[in-house]
Protein backbone atom coordinates (compact mmCIF):
# COMPACT_ATOMS: atom_id res chain seq x y z
CA UNK A 1 0.00 0.00 0.00
CA UNK A 2 2.76 2.47 -0.80
CA UNK A 3 2.97 5.14 1.92
CA UNK A 4 0.30 3.56 4.10
CA UNK A 5 0.45 4.81 7.70
CA UNK A 6 -0.93 1.64 9.20
CA UNK A 7 1.08 -1.39 10.21
CA UNK A 8 0.07 -5.01 10.53
CA UNK A 9 -1.00 -5.97 14.04
CA UNK A 10 -0.84 -9.48 15.33
CA UNK A 11 -3.88 -9.21 17.58
CA UNK A 12 -7.11 -11.12 17.97
CA UNK A 13 -9.78 -8.45 17.69
CA UNK A 14 -12.57 -10.97 18.16
CA UNK A 15 -12.34 -13.78 20.73
CA UNK A 16 -15.51 -15.78 21.22
CA UNK A 17 -15.62 -18.87 23.37
CA UNK A 18 -18.56 -21.29 23.62
CA UNK A 19 -21.12 -18.53 23.11
CA UNK A 20 -24.84 -19.29 23.06
CA UNK A 21 -27.88 -17.12 22.57
CA UNK A 22 -31.49 -18.06 23.15
CA UNK A 23 -34.68 -16.18 22.30
CA UNK A 24 -37.32 -17.85 24.42
CA UNK A 25 -37.34 -21.49 23.32
CA UNK A 26 -35.34 -20.83 20.17
CA UNK A 27 -31.60 -21.52 20.29
CA UNK A 28 -30.22 -19.07 17.72
CA UNK A 29 -26.53 -19.62 18.51
CA UNK A 30 -25.48 -22.91 20.07
CA UNK A 31 -21.90 -22.87 21.33
CA UNK A 32 -19.76 -20.89 18.89
CA UNK A 33 -16.03 -20.52 19.37
CA UNK A 34 -13.95 -18.38 17.02
CA UNK A 35 -11.02 -15.99 16.93
CA UNK A 36 -9.98 -13.56 14.27
CA UNK A 37 -7.51 -10.73 13.78
CA UNK A 38 -7.14 -8.15 10.99
CA UNK A 39 -8.42 -9.31 7.62
CA UNK A 40 -11.72 -10.00 5.93
CA UNK A 41 -13.61 -12.85 7.55
CA UNK A 42 -16.65 -14.29 5.82
CA UNK A 43 -19.55 -15.69 7.79
CA UNK A 44 -21.52 -17.94 5.50
CA UNK A 45 -24.64 -19.96 6.05
CA UNK A 46 -28.23 -20.48 5.00
CA UNK A 47 -31.08 -18.27 6.26
CA UNK A 48 -31.72 -18.88 9.96
CA UNK A 49 -28.24 -20.29 10.61
CA UNK A 50 -27.56 -17.76 13.39
CA UNK A 51 -25.22 -15.42 11.48
CA UNK A 52 -27.15 -12.25 12.27
CA UNK A 53 -27.52 -13.13 15.95
CA UNK A 54 -23.78 -13.81 16.22
CA UNK A 55 -23.04 -10.51 14.49
CA UNK A 56 -25.43 -8.63 16.78
CA UNK A 57 -23.60 -10.03 19.80
CA UNK A 58 -20.28 -8.89 18.31
CA UNK A 59 -21.85 -5.47 17.71
CA UNK A 60 -22.74 -5.34 21.45
CA UNK A 61 -26.41 -4.94 20.52
CA UNK A 62 -27.39 -8.05 22.47
CA UNK A 63 -25.45 -9.97 25.12
CA UNK A 64 -24.84 -13.70 24.86
CA UNK A 65 -26.93 -16.05 27.00
CA UNK A 66 -23.72 -17.80 28.02
CA UNK A 67 -20.09 -17.99 26.98
CA UNK A 68 -17.26 -15.51 26.76
CA UNK A 69 -16.88 -12.60 24.34
CA UNK A 70 -13.87 -10.30 24.05
CA UNK A 71 -13.76 -7.59 21.40
CA UNK A 72 -10.67 -5.49 20.67
CA UNK A 73 -9.14 -6.97 23.81
CA UNK A 74 -12.01 -5.82 26.03
CA UNK A 75 -14.98 -7.38 27.77
CA UNK A 76 -18.17 -5.73 26.42
CA UNK A 77 -20.10 -6.61 29.58
CA UNK A 78 -18.64 -3.59 31.40
CA UNK A 79 -19.92 -0.10 30.60
CA UNK A 80 -16.56 1.63 30.02
CA UNK A 81 -14.99 -1.18 27.94
CA UNK A 82 -18.20 -1.45 25.92
CA UNK A 83 -18.16 2.28 25.23
CA UNK A 84 -14.54 2.06 24.09
CA UNK A 85 -15.35 -0.90 21.84
CA UNK A 86 -18.25 1.02 20.31
CA UNK A 87 -16.01 3.99 19.50
CA UNK A 88 -13.84 1.65 17.42
CA UNK A 89 -16.68 -0.38 15.95
CA UNK A 90 -18.50 -0.14 12.64
CA UNK A 91 -21.77 -1.98 12.19
CA UNK A 92 -24.12 -2.36 9.25
CA UNK A 93 -27.32 -4.11 10.36
CA UNK A 94 -29.22 -6.41 8.02
CA UNK A 95 -32.14 -4.00 7.99
CA UNK A 96 -30.72 -0.52 8.06
CA UNK A 97 -33.29 1.95 9.31
CA UNK A 98 -32.84 5.51 8.13
CA UNK A 99 -34.34 8.90 8.74
CA UNK A 100 -35.98 9.86 5.44
CA UNK A 101 -35.64 13.60 6.03
CA UNK A 102 -31.89 13.45 6.59
CA UNK A 103 -29.44 14.00 3.76
CA UNK A 104 -26.68 11.46 3.14
CA UNK A 105 -24.11 13.76 4.76
CA UNK A 106 -26.37 14.49 7.75
CA UNK A 107 -27.04 10.79 8.37
CA UNK A 108 -23.36 9.85 8.27
CA UNK A 109 -22.48 12.86 10.43
CA UNK A 110 -25.15 11.96 13.01
CA UNK A 111 -23.67 8.53 13.57
CA UNK A 112 -20.11 9.89 13.53
CA UNK A 113 -21.12 12.10 16.46
CA UNK A 114 -22.84 9.22 18.26
CA UNK A 115 -19.60 7.24 17.85
CA UNK A 116 -17.93 10.11 19.71
CA UNK A 117 -15.61 11.04 16.89
CA UNK A 118 -13.92 14.34 17.87
CA UNK A 119 -16.14 17.08 16.34
CA UNK A 120 -13.18 18.68 14.57
CA UNK A 121 -12.52 15.47 12.65
CA UNK A 122 -16.14 14.83 11.70
CA UNK A 123 -16.45 16.84 8.42
CA UNK A 124 -13.32 15.24 6.90
CA UNK A 125 -14.35 11.77 8.12
CA UNK A 126 -17.85 12.19 6.67
CA UNK A 127 -16.48 13.35 3.30
CA UNK A 128 -14.03 10.45 3.18
CA UNK A 129 -16.66 7.85 4.05
CA UNK A 130 -19.15 9.18 1.50
CA UNK A 131 -16.46 9.31 -1.16
CA UNK A 132 -15.37 5.74 -0.46
CA UNK A 133 -18.85 4.44 -1.21
CA UNK A 134 -19.09 6.59 -4.35
CA UNK A 135 -21.96 8.75 -3.13
CA UNK A 136 -20.19 12.08 -3.51
CA UNK A 137 -22.67 13.22 -6.13
CA UNK A 138 -25.62 12.53 -3.78
CA UNK A 139 -24.18 13.81 -0.49
CA UNK A 140 -26.88 16.46 -0.16
CA UNK A 141 -29.75 14.27 -1.36
CA UNK A 142 -32.47 13.32 1.11
CA UNK A 143 -32.41 9.64 2.01
CA UNK A 144 -36.03 9.26 0.91
CA UNK A 145 -34.94 9.97 -2.67
CA UNK A 146 -32.29 7.23 -2.86
CA UNK A 147 -32.56 3.75 -4.33
CA UNK A 148 -32.13 0.60 -2.22
CA UNK A 149 -28.56 0.11 -3.41
CA UNK A 150 -27.67 3.71 -2.59
CA UNK A 151 -29.18 3.38 0.88
CA UNK A 152 -27.06 0.28 1.42
CA UNK A 153 -23.99 2.34 0.53
CA UNK A 154 -25.09 5.05 2.97
CA UNK A 155 -25.20 2.31 5.60
CA UNK A 156 -21.68 1.24 4.70
CA UNK A 157 -20.52 4.88 4.88
CA UNK A 158 -21.83 5.31 8.43
CA UNK A 159 -20.18 2.01 9.39
CA UNK A 160 -16.73 3.09 8.19
CA UNK A 161 -16.89 6.79 9.11
CA UNK A 162 -14.84 6.25 12.30
CA UNK A 163 -12.24 4.07 10.52
CA UNK A 164 -13.23 1.14 12.73
CA UNK A 165 -10.84 -1.49 13.97
CA UNK A 166 -13.72 -3.95 13.97
CA UNK A 167 -16.21 -3.72 11.11
CA UNK A 168 -19.32 -5.91 11.11
CA UNK A 169 -21.36 -6.04 7.93
CA UNK A 170 -24.60 -8.00 7.71
CA UNK A 171 -25.51 -8.76 4.09
CA UNK A 172 -23.65 -5.67 2.82
CA UNK A 173 -24.09 -6.43 -0.88
CA UNK A 174 -27.87 -6.84 -0.72
CA UNK A 175 -29.37 -4.45 -3.27
CA UNK A 176 -26.06 -3.58 -4.94
CA UNK A 177 -25.77 -4.05 -8.68
CA UNK A 178 -22.92 -6.23 -10.07
CA UNK A 179 -20.63 -3.26 -10.75
CA UNK A 180 -21.16 -1.86 -7.26
CA UNK A 181 -20.50 -5.29 -5.75
CA UNK A 182 -17.13 -5.53 -7.50
CA UNK A 183 -16.22 -2.04 -6.24
CA UNK A 184 -17.43 -2.91 -2.75
CA UNK A 185 -15.31 -6.08 -2.62
CA UNK A 186 -12.23 -3.96 -3.44
CA UNK A 187 -13.20 -1.62 -0.60
CA UNK A 188 -13.54 -4.62 1.72
CA UNK A 189 -10.07 -5.88 0.84
CA UNK A 190 -8.66 -2.40 1.48
CA UNK A 191 -10.42 -2.10 4.84
CA UNK A 192 -9.26 -5.59 5.80
CA UNK A 193 -5.63 -4.56 5.58
CA UNK A 194 -5.87 -2.70 8.87
CA UNK A 195 -9.12 -3.77 10.49
CA UNK A 196 -10.99 -6.92 11.29
CA UNK A 197 -13.88 -7.05 8.85
CA UNK A 198 -16.56 -9.67 9.42
CA UNK A 199 -19.02 -10.05 6.58
CA UNK A 200 -22.16 -12.08 7.09
CA UNK A 201 -23.65 -13.24 3.82
CA UNK A 202 -25.35 -16.08 2.09
CA UNK A 203 -23.69 -15.12 -1.20
CA UNK A 204 -20.76 -17.48 -1.64
CA UNK A 205 -19.18 -15.42 -4.42
CA UNK A 206 -18.70 -12.44 -2.08
CA UNK A 207 -16.65 -14.61 0.24
CA UNK A 208 -14.55 -16.07 -2.57
CA UNK A 209 -13.71 -12.63 -3.94
CA UNK A 210 -12.97 -10.70 -0.76
CA UNK A 211 -12.35 -12.94 2.26
CA UNK A 212 -9.12 -14.43 3.54
CA UNK A 213 -10.92 -16.66 6.04
CA UNK A 214 -14.39 -18.09 6.24
CA UNK A 215 -16.70 -19.79 8.72
CA UNK A 216 -19.84 -21.65 7.71
CA UNK A 217 -22.73 -21.71 10.16
CA UNK A 218 -25.70 -24.02 10.27
CA UNK A 219 -28.32 -24.43 13.01
CA UNK A 220 -26.49 -22.05 15.33
CA UNK A 221 -23.12 -23.78 15.09
CA UNK A 222 -19.94 -23.26 13.10
CA UNK A 223 -19.58 -26.38 10.94
CA UNK A 224 -16.52 -25.23 9.00
CA UNK A 225 -13.71 -22.76 9.59
CA UNK A 226 -10.80 -22.20 7.23
CA UNK A 227 -9.80 -20.42 4.04
CA UNK A 228 -11.98 -20.14 0.93
CA UNK A 229 -9.55 -22.54 -0.81
CA UNK A 230 -10.05 -25.10 1.94
CA UNK A 231 -13.81 -24.76 1.61
CA UNK A 232 -13.50 -25.23 -2.14
CA UNK A 233 -11.45 -28.38 -1.58
CA UNK A 234 -14.25 -29.87 0.53
CA UNK A 235 -16.47 -29.96 -2.53
CA UNK A 236 -14.06 -31.63 -4.92
CA UNK A 237 -15.22 -35.02 -6.07
CA UNK A 238 -18.32 -35.02 -3.90
CA UNK A 239 -20.85 -34.26 -6.61
CA UNK A 240 -22.32 -31.55 -4.38
CA UNK A 241 -24.68 -29.01 -5.96
CA UNK A 242 -23.34 -25.66 -7.10
CA UNK A 243 -22.34 -23.64 -10.16
CA UNK A 244 -18.90 -22.68 -8.86
CA UNK A 245 -16.22 -24.64 -6.96
CA UNK A 246 -16.77 -22.63 -3.76
CA UNK A 247 -20.51 -23.22 -3.94
CA UNK A 248 -19.91 -26.95 -4.25
CA UNK A 249 -17.66 -26.80 -1.16
CA UNK A 250 -20.39 -24.91 0.70
CA UNK A 251 -23.02 -27.46 -0.28
CA UNK A 252 -20.78 -30.41 0.60
CA UNK A 253 -19.94 -29.08 4.07
CA UNK A 254 -23.60 -28.28 4.79
CA UNK A 255 -24.72 -31.71 3.62
CA UNK A 256 -22.07 -33.44 5.73
CA UNK A 257 -23.00 -31.39 8.82
CA UNK A 258 -26.69 -32.12 8.42
CA UNK A 259 -26.19 -35.85 7.89
CA UNK A 260 -23.93 -35.96 10.96
CA UNK A 261 -26.65 -34.19 12.98
CA UNK A 262 -29.31 -36.57 11.67
CA UNK A 263 -27.16 -39.61 12.50
CA UNK A 264 -26.60 -38.33 16.02
CA UNK B 1 -17.44 7.81 -10.72
CA UNK B 2 -16.00 9.25 -7.55
CA UNK B 3 -16.51 12.69 -6.16
CA UNK B 4 -12.95 13.74 -7.02
CA UNK B 5 -13.43 12.82 -10.66
CA UNK B 6 -16.72 14.66 -10.89
CA UNK B 7 -15.16 17.78 -9.47
CA UNK B 8 -12.25 17.67 -11.91
CA UNK B 9 -14.25 16.87 -14.97
CA UNK B 10 -13.55 13.16 -15.02
CA UNK B 11 -9.74 13.13 -15.07
CA UNK B 12 -8.83 9.48 -14.79
CA UNK B 13 -5.25 10.20 -13.79
CA UNK B 14 -6.37 11.24 -10.29
CA UNK B 15 -5.85 8.69 -7.51
CA UNK B 16 -9.00 7.03 -6.28
CA UNK B 17 -9.99 6.01 -2.76
CA UNK B 18 -7.23 4.06 -1.06
CA UNK B 19 -4.61 5.03 -3.62
CA UNK B 20 -1.56 6.84 -2.38
CA UNK B 21 0.80 9.48 -3.62
CA UNK B 22 4.48 9.46 -2.75
CA UNK B 23 5.81 12.41 -0.72
CA UNK B 24 6.41 15.48 -2.86
CA UNK B 25 3.40 14.97 -5.08
CA UNK B 26 0.21 16.90 -4.54
CA UNK B 27 -2.45 14.47 -3.44
CA UNK B 28 -5.38 15.88 -5.41
CA UNK B 29 -7.76 13.31 -4.05
CA UNK B 30 -7.04 14.48 -0.52
CA UNK B 31 -7.41 18.11 -1.62
CA UNK B 32 -10.83 17.44 -3.09
CA UNK B 33 -11.89 15.57 0.02
CA UNK B 34 -11.01 18.66 1.99
CA UNK B 35 -13.14 20.75 -0.35
CA UNK B 36 -16.01 18.27 -0.03
CA UNK B 37 -15.74 18.34 3.76
CA UNK B 38 -16.15 22.11 3.74
CA UNK B 39 -18.99 22.08 1.20
CA UNK B 40 -20.97 19.36 3.01
CA UNK B 41 -20.18 20.64 6.50
CA UNK B 42 -23.28 21.43 8.54
CA UNK B 43 -23.02 24.43 10.83
CA UNK B 44 -24.73 23.70 14.19
CA UNK B 45 -27.25 26.31 15.27
CA UNK B 46 -27.18 28.20 18.56
CA UNK B 47 -29.43 25.72 20.38
CA UNK B 48 -27.30 22.77 19.28
CA UNK B 49 -24.07 24.50 20.29
CA UNK B 50 -25.46 25.39 23.73
CA UNK B 51 -26.87 21.89 24.19
CA UNK B 52 -23.53 20.38 23.18
CA UNK B 53 -21.81 22.34 25.91
CA UNK B 54 -24.48 21.60 28.52
CA UNK B 55 -24.65 17.88 27.75
CA UNK B 56 -20.90 17.62 27.05
CA UNK B 57 -21.74 15.60 23.96
CA UNK B 58 -22.14 16.89 20.39
CA UNK B 59 -23.89 13.61 19.56
CA UNK B 60 -26.56 14.11 22.23
CA UNK B 61 -26.98 17.73 21.17
CA UNK B 62 -27.59 16.55 17.61
CA UNK B 63 -30.09 13.95 18.89
CA UNK B 64 -31.83 16.71 20.82
CA UNK B 65 -32.31 19.10 17.91
CA UNK B 66 -33.32 16.37 15.45
CA UNK B 67 -36.00 14.86 17.70
CA UNK B 68 -38.88 17.16 16.64
CA UNK B 69 -38.26 16.43 12.96
CA UNK B 70 -38.14 12.69 13.65
CA UNK B 71 -41.37 12.84 15.66
CA UNK B 72 -43.24 15.28 13.47
CA UNK B 73 -46.46 13.26 13.45
CA UNK B 74 -46.49 13.28 17.24
CA UNK B 75 -45.88 17.04 17.40
CA UNK B 76 -48.78 17.68 15.04
CA UNK B 77 -51.07 15.33 16.99
CA UNK B 78 -50.14 17.04 20.25
CA UNK B 79 -50.86 20.47 18.82
CA UNK B 80 -54.24 19.35 17.47
CA UNK B 81 -55.30 17.77 20.78
CA UNK B 82 -54.23 20.76 22.83
CA UNK B 83 -55.84 23.32 20.54
CA UNK B 84 -59.07 21.30 20.65
CA UNK B 85 -58.72 21.17 24.44
CA UNK B 86 -58.24 24.92 24.59
CA UNK B 87 -61.46 25.60 22.67
CA UNK B 88 -63.34 23.05 24.76
CA UNK B 89 -62.04 24.73 27.92
CA UNK B 90 -63.21 28.12 26.71
CA UNK B 91 -66.61 26.71 25.85
CA UNK B 92 -67.29 24.59 28.94
CA UNK B 93 -65.08 25.90 31.76
CA UNK B 94 -63.63 22.44 32.41
CA UNK B 95 -59.75 22.37 32.13
CA UNK B 96 -59.61 19.97 29.21
CA UNK B 97 -56.07 21.04 28.29
CA UNK B 98 -54.80 19.90 31.66
CA UNK B 99 -56.81 16.71 31.52
CA UNK B 100 -55.66 15.78 28.01
CA UNK B 101 -51.99 16.68 28.34
CA UNK B 102 -50.76 13.70 30.42
CA UNK B 103 -52.41 11.24 28.05
CA UNK B 104 -50.85 13.01 25.05
CA UNK B 105 -47.45 12.93 26.74
CA UNK B 106 -47.80 9.21 27.49
CA UNK B 107 -48.41 8.41 23.86
CA UNK B 108 -45.60 10.74 22.80
CA UNK B 109 -43.07 9.07 25.08
CA UNK B 110 -44.15 5.55 24.14
CA UNK B 111 -43.83 6.31 20.44
CA UNK B 112 -40.50 8.12 20.77
CA UNK B 113 -38.32 5.07 21.25
CA UNK B 114 -37.95 1.39 20.53
CA UNK B 115 -37.64 -1.21 17.76
CA UNK B 116 -40.05 -0.49 14.95
CA UNK B 117 -40.48 3.09 16.20
CA UNK B 118 -37.05 4.59 15.70
CA UNK B 119 -35.92 3.52 12.22
CA UNK B 120 -32.28 3.44 13.29
CA UNK B 121 -32.91 1.77 16.65
CA UNK B 122 -30.69 -1.23 15.85
CA UNK B 123 -27.80 1.06 14.87
CA UNK B 124 -28.31 3.20 17.96
CA UNK B 125 -27.77 0.13 20.13
CA UNK B 126 -24.17 -0.11 18.91
CA UNK B 127 -23.20 3.52 19.44
CA UNK B 128 -20.75 4.87 22.01
CA UNK B 129 -23.32 7.48 23.09
CA UNK B 130 -25.73 5.31 25.07
CA UNK B 131 -29.14 4.77 23.52
CA UNK B 132 -30.52 5.39 27.01
CA UNK B 133 -29.12 8.89 26.84
CA UNK B 134 -30.73 9.41 23.45
CA UNK B 135 -33.98 8.17 24.96
CA UNK B 136 -33.72 10.60 27.87
CA UNK B 137 -32.99 13.43 25.47
CA UNK B 138 -36.15 12.57 23.56
CA UNK B 139 -38.15 12.46 26.78
CA UNK B 140 -36.87 15.93 27.52
CA UNK B 141 -37.89 17.17 24.09
CA UNK B 142 -41.37 15.68 24.43
CA UNK B 143 -41.86 17.35 27.82
CA UNK B 144 -40.49 20.65 26.59
CA UNK B 145 -42.76 20.68 23.55
CA UNK B 146 -45.75 19.66 25.65
CA UNK B 147 -45.00 22.42 28.13
CA UNK B 148 -44.61 25.01 25.40
CA UNK B 149 -47.79 23.94 23.62
CA UNK B 150 -49.67 23.72 26.92
CA UNK B 151 -48.51 27.17 27.93
CA UNK B 152 -49.65 28.63 24.64
CA UNK B 153 -52.99 26.83 24.79
CA UNK B 154 -53.74 27.59 28.43
CA UNK B 155 -52.96 31.27 27.91
CA UNK B 156 -56.41 31.49 26.40
CA UNK B 157 -57.95 30.83 29.80
CA UNK B 158 -55.83 33.43 31.56
CA UNK B 159 -54.33 30.97 34.02
CA UNK B 160 -51.31 29.86 32.05
CA UNK B 161 -48.85 29.31 34.85
CA UNK B 162 -51.23 27.49 37.17
CA UNK B 163 -52.53 25.17 34.49
CA UNK B 164 -49.10 24.45 33.05
CA UNK B 165 -47.52 23.67 36.40
CA UNK B 166 -50.67 21.88 37.46
CA UNK B 167 -50.40 19.27 34.75
CA UNK B 168 -46.62 19.05 34.33
CA UNK B 169 -46.31 16.84 37.40
CA UNK B 170 -49.05 14.35 36.50
CA UNK B 171 -47.77 14.41 32.92
CA UNK B 172 -44.33 13.44 34.16
CA UNK B 173 -45.77 10.55 36.13
CA UNK B 174 -47.89 9.22 33.29
CA UNK B 175 -45.05 9.59 30.77
CA UNK B 176 -42.62 7.77 33.05
CA UNK B 177 -45.13 4.96 33.47
CA UNK B 178 -45.63 4.71 29.71
CA UNK B 179 -41.88 4.72 29.16
CA UNK B 180 -41.34 1.98 31.76
CA UNK B 181 -44.02 -0.28 30.30
CA UNK B 182 -42.83 0.34 26.73
CA UNK B 183 -39.24 -0.53 27.55
CA UNK B 184 -40.10 -3.59 29.64
CA UNK B 185 -42.53 -5.02 27.08
CA UNK B 186 -40.59 -3.63 24.07
CA UNK B 187 -43.93 -2.46 22.76
CA UNK B 188 -44.87 1.17 22.24
CA UNK B 189 -48.51 0.14 22.02
CA UNK B 190 -48.34 -1.48 25.46
CA UNK B 191 -46.63 1.59 26.89
CA UNK B 192 -49.18 3.97 25.41
CA UNK B 193 -52.06 1.77 26.57
CA UNK B 194 -50.68 1.58 30.11
CA UNK B 195 -50.19 5.34 30.30
CA UNK B 196 -53.61 6.15 28.90
CA UNK B 197 -55.32 3.55 31.10
CA UNK B 198 -53.55 4.72 34.25
CA UNK B 199 -54.52 8.32 33.58
CA UNK B 200 -58.11 7.43 32.79
CA UNK B 201 -58.37 5.43 36.03
CA UNK B 202 -56.87 8.33 37.99
CA UNK B 203 -59.26 10.89 36.53
CA UNK B 204 -62.32 8.66 36.95
CA UNK B 205 -61.42 7.64 40.51
CA UNK B 206 -60.93 11.22 41.72
CA UNK B 207 -64.11 12.16 39.91
CA UNK B 208 -65.94 9.43 41.81
CA UNK B 209 -64.42 10.55 45.11
CA UNK B 210 -64.80 14.31 44.71
CA UNK B 211 -67.52 14.70 42.14
CA UNK B 212 -65.21 16.92 40.03
CA UNK B 213 -63.27 15.64 37.04
CA UNK B 214 -60.67 18.44 37.35
CA UNK B 215 -59.52 17.29 40.79
CA UNK B 216 -56.92 15.00 39.14
CA UNK B 217 -54.93 18.06 38.09
CA UNK B 218 -55.84 20.56 40.80
CA UNK B 219 -55.45 18.58 44.02
CA UNK B 220 -52.06 19.25 45.63
CA UNK B 221 -52.48 16.05 47.69
CA UNK B 222 -51.87 14.03 44.50
CA UNK B 223 -48.50 15.60 43.70
CA UNK B 224 -46.49 13.24 45.92
CA UNK B 225 -48.07 10.07 44.49
CA UNK B 226 -47.43 11.42 40.99
CA UNK B 227 -43.78 12.05 41.82
CA UNK B 228 -43.47 8.56 43.31
CA UNK B 229 -44.90 7.01 40.15
CA UNK B 230 -42.54 9.11 38.02
CA UNK B 231 -39.51 7.99 40.04
CA UNK B 232 -40.55 4.34 39.93
CA UNK B 233 -41.24 4.50 36.18
CA UNK B 234 -37.86 6.10 35.55
CA UNK B 235 -36.08 3.47 37.62
CA UNK B 236 -37.85 0.64 35.80
CA UNK B 237 -36.97 2.11 32.39
CA UNK B 238 -33.35 2.49 33.49
CA UNK B 239 -33.17 -1.12 34.68
CA UNK B 240 -34.93 -2.45 31.58
CA UNK B 241 -32.47 -0.79 29.18
CA UNK B 242 -29.39 -1.91 31.14
CA UNK B 243 -27.28 -4.46 29.28
CA UNK B 244 -27.04 -7.45 31.63
CA UNK B 245 -23.79 -9.26 32.16
CA UNK B 246 -24.09 -12.05 29.66
CA UNK B 247 -20.54 -13.30 29.78
CA UNK B 248 -19.16 -15.84 32.18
Amino acid sequence: MGCHPYSERDVMNVEISDVTRRFGRTQAVAGVTMETGPGVFGLLGPNGAGKTTLLRMMATVIPPSSGRVRLLGRDPAGYLPRREIRRRLGYLPQNLGYYPGFTVAEFVEYFALLKELPPGRVPQAVATAIDRVDLGGRARAKLRTLSGGMLRRVGIAQAIVNEPELLLLDEPTAGLDPEQRVTFRALLRDLGERATVIVSTHLVEDVGAACSAVALMDAGKIVFQGTPDELTARGEGTGAAGDAPLERGYSAVLAAARSATAAA
Amino acid sequence: MTFSREMTGGHDDLPGPGQDRCPGDVDLHRVWLGVAAEVWRRRPGLVERLAGRALRSPGLARALVTTPSLLLAWVIATAVVLVAGMFATLGTGTPFVALFAPAVAAAGIAYAYGPGIDPAWELSQSMAVSHRMVLLVRVLVVFALDAALGLAASAASGAAAAVTFGWLVPMTAVSALALAVATVTRSANAGAAAGLAAWAITVLSVHTASGQVATAVTSSALVLPYLAVAAAGGAIAWAATRIPKGTS
